[in-house]
């Protein structure tokens, strides 16, 4: 290795030619890093899931709640993934989100209209009553904990989506298409859309990294490309200040959140690269992301959905996405994520992912022959599936004394639960926020997985509420909800 | 039709930048302020984008189109009012404009067509310079000012740094591309004496001119035109739309406006079922608006279409020659006409694995007549397939809708759709209901409350005579075609304008080209309002 490399270019890492190089003592001083950190991270993850727990005019409430209140429960079929790792994930079950027709027609705090899909949007994840609009009415719980524990991190939160798109050409998805959402440098509160290319995720994370080892010419042009890449940068910032101000009011609010997202990318260009570790290993390029899927029409037929239209390889998309989630929390690029599964009333082909030849929606609609639970709770198991190797590849990466999962709380929301629907007074639908059930894995903070834990009516942001606190949010509340859920705690 | 404009330019050159907050320069009434529309700052949809690239850069790869996220489509791609400048969209902006910059240096055809110069080694900043300036006037629609082409020379010394030219040349590229006043169609214009009314520069009305009818960026004509004052008359912006109107890029441009508005930019179907259709409809359109560039209407009532053997065998049409090819071929005795018989229009409105007569109706009602239905009330489960009690065949089981507080809206919807039943999800012809032989489809369907009354029809070919009848069809016509132009949907200010125009589009027996003229030769067209903030 040649003397004038700069220890800079050292720290910045190993980048994406994939080779573990022996680990040298300079590069273990300097940031925080999974391995080694006296002091590690906490981490906070959503995972959300378009889905209602059982389907239309089935008996069945759900294949999703165990049996056994407690330790040692069961796994029924959409839990089956879980396997082994059930010790380090709760169930919470009977949640509801409140409605209008319970309240004398008025929308309850942290409630929704009868109407169902889009308006568990903003009770579910910010625990704001809905707005009568498809949006949150308040910052989302991956926001609010980024605000207490981004600290430095190159990125506050990553927002990703596995769903490449709605789906449908008769139509637009408004706002069913992000869980996500922030108080803008105005504090207003705006949707934060998230990222659903993995080859431009990764680009955002890794393009920083600088391979180590290298010969001095070839670290004096990696450093030149990044200083080009910031002047780019600093013109084009420079510019926009320049045009903003020239700008009516509207106008200004609009190119200003462009201006806010650009002084972003610049502060995470500007930020170097933590150093890589045994586990810090930034992936190889992921190459193109596969090619977005055709729309499947409304509901077209079997045929229609074996033709794999309304598909666009999630399944890929979606390993991608956690193991990019994942490597950005070792290196600590970030310590929050959102991973949307499926979008809210999601349309995607499910036959690639289940062999069930209809639509995610469809499958709480009779979109199945047969028990319509059992359909439902086929799709939610490919979405716990990709849940439970998150939790798996945290589980398997050391961290203190013990690995990642014990310093991580993870949350798995699903849009809806199954029972009551107010809108229609029918019983046993999909159409409804009663029974709803949440996943909480992880052991930051004291939380004590592994158990199943039925609640009397408790809302969903309690639990959100108890997640955020294991990561050091100090706060009781969620938009209008308040309470944590002690049990899920070591006491 | 519309009123004239009498613009007193208070010494300011024809296009040159406008003076923010300088003395009004343009005196306008409140007349002919209240025709001013009401315009937000728009950035370009992919297609626009990518678009602009070719146009600009020569590189026609369509790179926007892979890396950033695809606009919600309500139906156009273009309302500013959904653009969210998000993170995840900075930054795949960001890797557009590196793959755009290396690629453009790499191709010699590219590259030699982009620099104005030969540059003489890696300190000629001269022709940098010259780059910037030349490389700028196309990218932002107007030629830059000295400052900020200056701006841009900060990046010479990295040209030096690296001993290459054309490393500079890149970021100048990368830099362009991710820059305001490329990715949006930036309008400030000159002050009026109208308070928030803005006239526009002769570049910025270039910008808007191009966008609207060929969906790109300005040719160097029509900057040259925007330079020397040519669009300072409305004759002058007459001619240069017609000839924008001539190019190819316009035909690109009308054919996925129709293809937005009907819902047919994609489909549900296996792609070579998809692009035969899509083919099909693109021909009609560009054979009516450009070819024959008659009556629009005719659009809606042709005899024959462009089929290839697939679609003369789904259609059940005989008579097809085109061997392997398409060709233009009689409807003969089935019972189709113009571009409501097509495939890709009989492909909307489908649910519950089937066509909709309720989705139907609503998508007629919605865009051929720019109806308002809103969505179900509480009450309604609208993920539920109507169940009949009596019979299983679509029509019983839909009588649910005919009565009671559904029947309101349902209406206004259902009974357009079921007579286009006779036409599956696929636009193939049928006379029973899909697997249940013992329905059997009447066909018959209405168009309640038009403003010449109930007009009954069968099938879409009756459809489309009641759709001409119903003295409604100019102005949905008009109505979309302003929506397309505008970004947005009209609102109540807008009304009395498009109502004009819709006089002025029957008063010129309906002729669509003619329509695209004066929507931007009308001088309001030359203005903006402010937006309030929501």
């Amino acid at each position: 290795m040649g003397t004038r490399l700069s220890r800079r270019h050292l720290l910045r890492g190993l980048g994406g030619i994939g080779i573990g190089l022996p680990l040298m003592e300079i590069m273990l001083d300097g940031k925080a890093f999974a391995q080694s950190s006296p002091n590690p991270p906490k981490r906070y993850m959503v995972f959300f899931d378009g889905q209602s727990l059982g389907g239309d005019d089935d008996p069945i409430h759900n294949q999703f709640v165990p049996n056994t209140i407690g330790r040692n429960y069961d796994l029924k079929t959409a839990l089956v993934p879980l396997g082994a790792l059930k010790d380090d994930v709760s169930v919470i079950s009977n949640l509801k989100i409140p409605w209008a027709g319970e309240n004398g027609g008025s929308v309850p705090a942290g409630g929704r209209r009868d109407a169902f899909h889009v308006n568990t949007i903003s009770p579910l994840l910010s625990g704001m009553r809905d707005p009568g609009g498809t949006r949150c009415d308040g910052p989302t719980s991956d926001q609010l904990v980024a605000n207490a524990i981004a600290g430095s991190t190159a990125f506050p939160t990553l927002t990703y989506r596995v769903q490449a798109d709605w789906y449908l050409s008769v139509s637009a998805p408004y706002g069913r298409e992000a869980i996500s959402y922030k108080r803008d440098t105005s504090n207003r509160v705006v949707v934060v859309p998230p990222q659903t290319s993995p080859r431009q995720a990764w680009n955002a994370l890794f393009s920083n990294f600088t391979p180590m080892g290298v010969d001095p010419a070839t670290a004096a042009r990696i450093d030149r490309d990044l200083r080009a890449r910031k002047s780019v940068l600093d013109l084009v910032r420079g510019d926009t200040e320049r045009l903003v101000v020239k700008l009516g009011a509207a106008d200004k609010i609009r190119l200003q959140r462009h201006l806010d997202e650009l002084r972003d990318l610049e502060r995470r260009v500007a930020t170097i690269a933590p150093p890589q570790t045994s586990v810090c290993m930034p992936p190889a390029d992921p190459g193109a992301d596969p090619s977005v899927g055709s729309p499947q029409g409304n509901d077209g037929t079997n045929n229609t959905y074996m033709q794999n239209l309304g598909y666009s390889n999630e399944q890929q998309r979606a390993l991608l996405f956690v193991d990019l989630i994942h490597l950005a929390m070792v290196c600590d690029l970030t310590r929050v994520a959102t991973l949307q599964l499926t979008m809210f009333q999601s349309h995607l082909n499910m036959f690639s992912l289940t062999q069930q030849a209809t639509d995610c929606h469809e499958l709480g609609h009779h979109g199945i022959p047969g028990s319509t639970t059992a359909a439902v709770s086929g799709g939610i198991a490919w979405h716990v599936q990709h849940f439970a190797r998150m939790i798996q590849k945290l589980k398997d990466t050391p961290e203190g004394n013990g690995n990642m999962l014990d310093n991580s709380a993870l949350v798995f929301l699903t849009e809806g639960g199954h029972g009551f629907d107010p809108e229609t007074n029918e019983q046993n639908s999909a159409h409804s926020s009663e029974n709803m059930a949440v996943l909480l894995a992880g052991r930051a903070g004291g939380l004590q997985p592994g158990q199943h834990v039925r609640t009397n009516q408790l809302h969903p942001a309690n639990v959100l509420v108890t997640a955020m606190k294991a990561v050091g949010v100090q706060t009781d509340t969620l938009g209008e909800v308040t309470g944590d859920i002690p049990q899920l705690r070591m006491q | 039709m519309r009123s004239s404009y009498l613009v007193a330019l208070a010494g300011l050159a024809a296009g040159c930048t406008g003076i923010i907050g300088g003395d009004p320069s343009v005196t306008l009434t409140d007349a002919q302020a209240a025709e001013v529309n009401t315009t937000g700052l728009r950035r370009l949809t992919r297609v626009e984008m990518d678009q602009s690239i070719r146009d600009v850069l020569g590189d026609g790869t369509r790179r926007s189109a892979r890396l950033l996220a695809p606009e919600p489509t309500d139906p156009y791609d273009n309302d500013y009012r959904l653009q969210i400048a998000s993170g995840a969209l900075i930054e795949s902006i960001e890797t557009l404009a590196v793959e755009l910059s290396d690629a453009a240096m790499m191709d010699p055809v590219q590259r030699a067509a982009l620099l104005p110069c030969n540059p003489t080694g890696p300190n000629d900043a001269a022709c940098l310079r010259a780059f910037v300036q030349s490389l700028g006037r196309k990218m932002f629609r107007r030629p830059l000012a000295d400052d900020e082409v200056e701006r841009f020379m900060v990046f010479q010394p990295f040209s030096v740094e690296a001993n290459d030219f054309d490393y500079g040349a890149k970021l100048v590229i990368r830099a362009m591309v991710q820059e305001p006043a490329f990715l949006y169609r930036v309008e400030l214009g000159n002050p009026t004496t109208q308070t928030g009314v803005f006239k526009l520069t002769s570049y910025e009305l270039a910008a808007r001119m191009s966008y609207f009818l060929v969906g790109s960026t300005p040719p160097d004509w029509l900057l040259d035109e925007a330079a020397n004052g040519g669009l300072d008359t409305k004759d002058g912006v007459t001619s240069a739309a017609r000839r924008l109107i001539g190019t190819p890029n316009a035909h690109d441009q009308i054919e996925r406006y129709h293809a937005l508005w009907l819902g047919y930019h994609r489909l549900p179907h296996a792609l070579d079922l998809t692009t035969s259709m899509q083919a099909e409809s693109d021909a009609l359109v560009n054979r009516v608006v450009f070819g024959t560039n008659g009556d629009y209407f005719d659009l809606f009532t042709a005899t024959d279409s462009y089929l290839d053997a697939r679609l003369a065998g789904h259609y059940g049409v005989t008579g097809f020659t085109g061997g392997t090819g398409f060709a233009w071929t009689q409807y003969g005795a089935t019972p189709r006409k113009g571009l409501l018989s097509h495939g890709s229009v009989l492909s909307q409105g489908v649910k519950f694995a089937d066509s909709s007569p309720t989705q139907r109706g609503l998508f007629i009602r919605n865009r051929l007549l720019c109806g308002e239905i809103g969505p179900p009330p509480p009450g309604v489960n609208a993920d539920a397939e109507p169940v009949g009690t009596t019979s299983p065949c679509k029509k019983s089981r839909y009588q649910v809708h005919a009565s009671g507080g559904c029947a309101n809206c349902h209406n206004q919807v259902d009974p357009i759709g079921f007579g286009l039943e006779r036409f599956d999800r696929e636009g193939r012809y049928r006379t029973t209901d899909d697997g249940l032989p013992q329905c059997a489809i009447d066909g018959q369907g209405e168009v309640f409350g038009s403003p010449a009354g109930n007009l009954t029809f069968n099938g879409p070919d009756g459809l489309a005579d009641a759709l001409i009848a119903s003295g409604a069809f100019e102005r949905c016509v008009v109505t979309q075609v302003f929506r397309f132009r505008e970004g947005r949907r009209e609102g109540a200010d807008d009304v009395p304008g498009i109502l004009a125009r819709t006089e002025e589009f029957k008063g010129k027996q309906r002729n669509f080209q003619e329509l695209l003229v004066d929507m931007v030769s009308d001088e309001a067209f030359g203005f903006r309002r402010d937006e309030e903030v929501p």
